[in-house]
């Protein structure tokens, strides 16, 4: 009696589980960036919807798992928010890496109004690692015209955001210092608090400060001038904190694979990137 | 037959608990191997250079819990005493039903509120000790007092019902007044069940999690110096739940280590909110 009474539960999951590993033969796979995947994943559930593509977008390993799973063709398409490097080239010899350009991906540091009301309008790379690495806590000490605590809130890990922000300061997310500071997420959540908190400074996709709730700070360059994340300075890349966004196919695109990159180069793809908070190749190449 | 049935359902909860803590350890068996007890009692988690120690996410639990039984556990007595010693029986069960109903409002919309409400007077009413921001361990406290107390208001007026009503009138027919009546002849009958309630809430309070999340701020590593310190208290901080269900989890997926490590904190809050919910259910049946 027992034992029929745990088969009648378990026998129909069972069955249920062996249906979800027989999915039909061969989808279209992408993996790469998790930054590029928010666009991508997007346009893979229209593409689903609309012309019954099947589609797996994944994100295992970041942009360098997107290119080296292209690179063992493991996947057919790789996203990767980083120029496909020659010694990758070179690892792959049997691909042929083929990049298409579908946006850019620009940080922003941004502070709250009574902040920008103290005069801060913009940092220099060695404040930004004095802040960083708590060397300094007051807005009086870089520049503000009265005494202020700096509450800076940091990215959560994963965040890409966060990574652009690090790979500028430090060279690479592994060669960060060990920080703790709060922690924001989303691009909303981040916008909110830093616009509710005095004294606040956080990192947000440039294309969400929007100059009345949250202040985009510009950045000093080697000389002192300040270069602010304008649409201008971003495509010609004199602002450092911004990335090209790819996704990588091997050789020509054809197929589904074509039709994924077409609908991320039409107005609705572009829209999809602009959603996600970054520059749509119009805005670099007007 | 329906003991048979009953003992073969009981006898499957109890497996399945078995099973899902046997599940934890095993998985987090790696981080007990590198770490040892140095994993509970160490001070600094940076998951990027593989140092897990989960004090400050102990402390970050314990420490909410701690202000939100304060706030919640006297207030809620007083609330329970009031029902079940000086309410008249049908106006009693006209207030128990919406206090009941407040312990079924989801937590997300007590997180919304406390987002709404909480951070900006905390930020305003603790501004002399110049917080950085509304989002603290004490926001997060004061949050799950409000969540906890419908619980401990029900199960506290459980408790002094359940202390018969022919004691009171021979302590009446003593003339001790009504104070005294339940001062020294309910409270301390009650006791065991008043305790018995903390201890469900504090079960409670340890395992809420979105709530929590959306107010206490998500920083690693904030400890008391020296222990007593309640200075971190209005820092923000992390616990338990907000550490498994924030963006780490995800990206400790595939790191044999660090997934170890966040499987660990599961056994570690599986463990304290079990610990409190069995003691208080014990101390809810006397005669078990």
């Amino acid at each position: 009696m027992r034992i029929r009474a745990t088969m009648r539960l378990f026998l129909p999951l069972f069955f249920s589980l062996l249906s979800l590993t027989s999915i039909s033969a061969s989808p279209l796979k992408i993996n790469g960036s998790t930054t590029v995947n928010l666009p991508v994943a997007e346009a893979a559930e229209i593409l689903r919807a609309e012309q019954k593509l099947d589609i797996q977008v994944d994100t295992q390993g970041g942009s360098a798992g997107g290119i080296s799973m292209l690179g063992d063709g493991l996947v057919q398409m790789g996203m990767s928010s980083k120029p496909v490097s020659p010694e990758d080239r070179l690892k792959y010899p049997q691909c042929d890496f083929h990049p298409v350009h579908i946006g850019e991906d620009a940080v922003a540091l941004i502070v709250s109004r009574d902040v920008w009301e103290n005069g801060i309008r913009a940092l220099s790379k060695s404040q930004i690692k004095d802040i960083y690495e708590g060397r300094v806590k007051n807005w009086k000490d870089l520049g503000g015209t009265k005494p202020q605590r700096i509450a800076f809130f940091n990215k959560e890990p994963g965040r890409g955001t966060w990574e652009v922000f690090v790979h500028w300061l430090y060279g690479s997310p592994k060669a960060a210092p060990q920080v703790s500071f709060p922690e924001v997420g989303g691009n909303e959540e981040t916008r909110s608090k830093v616009a509710s908190t005095p004294g606040a400074l956080s990192q947000l996709s440039a294309s969400w400060a929007d100059g009345k709730s949250v202040f985009a700070l510009a950045l000093l360059g080697e000389d002192g001038t300040p270069i602010s994340p304008e649409t201008q300075n971003i495509a010609s890349h004199r602002y450092p904190l911004s990335r090209p966004l790819f996704v990588l196919t091997n050789g020509e695109p054809s197929g589904e694979a074509k039709t994924m990159i077409d609908f991320l180069l039409s107005d609705r793809g572009q829209a999809l990137v602009q959603k996600h908070g970054y520059l749509p190749l119009k805005a670099l190449h007007p | 037959m329906t003991r048979l049935l009953s003992w073969f359902l009981s006898t499957l909860a109890l497996g399945g608990f078995a099973l899902l803590l046997g599940v934890f350890v095993w998985q987090s068996a790696p981080i007990w191997q590198t770490e040892g007890t140095r994993y509970v009692t160490g001070s600094a988690w940076f998951y990027r250079q593989h140092q897990f120690g989960a004090l400050s996410l102990v402390y970050g639990s314990i420490a909410v819990t701690a202000v939100s039984l304060l706030l919640a556990g006297p207030l809620g007595l007083g609330a329970a005493i009031f029902l079940s010693e000086y309410l008249p029986q049908r106006a009693r069960l006209w207030l128990k039903i919406p206090i009941e109903l407040l312990a079924g409002i989801p937590s997300v919309v007590f997180g919304l509120l406390g987002i709404a409400l909480l951070r900006d007077w905390v930020y305003r009413v603790f501004t002399h000790f110049d917080p950085l921001s509304g989002d603290t361990l004490l926001t997060a406290g004061i949050l799950l007092a409000v969540m906890i107390l419908p619980t401990v208001v029900t199960l506290c007026d459980d408790a002094l019902r359940s202390v018969p009503g022919r004691q009171r009138s021979a302590a009446r027919s003593l003339g001790l007044t009504g104070a005294e009546v339940v001062w020294s002849v309910v409270l301390p009958q009650a006791l065991r069940g008043i305790g018995a309630a903390g201890l469900l809430a504090v079960g409670r309070a340890l395992g809420e999690t979105v709530a929590v999340f959306l107010v206490i701020g998500r920083q690693d590593n904030n400890l008391p110096h020296p222990w007593f310190s309640l200075a971190p208290l209005l820092e923000a901080g992390q616990s338990l739940t907000t550490k498994l269900g924030g963006a780490e989890t995800n990206i400790a997926f595939g790191d044999h280590l660090h997934w170890a490590a966040i499987m660990g904190l599961g056994l570690l809050l599986l463990v304290l909110t079990a610990g409190a919910t069995a003691l208080g259910t014990l101390g809810r049946t006397p005669h078990a």
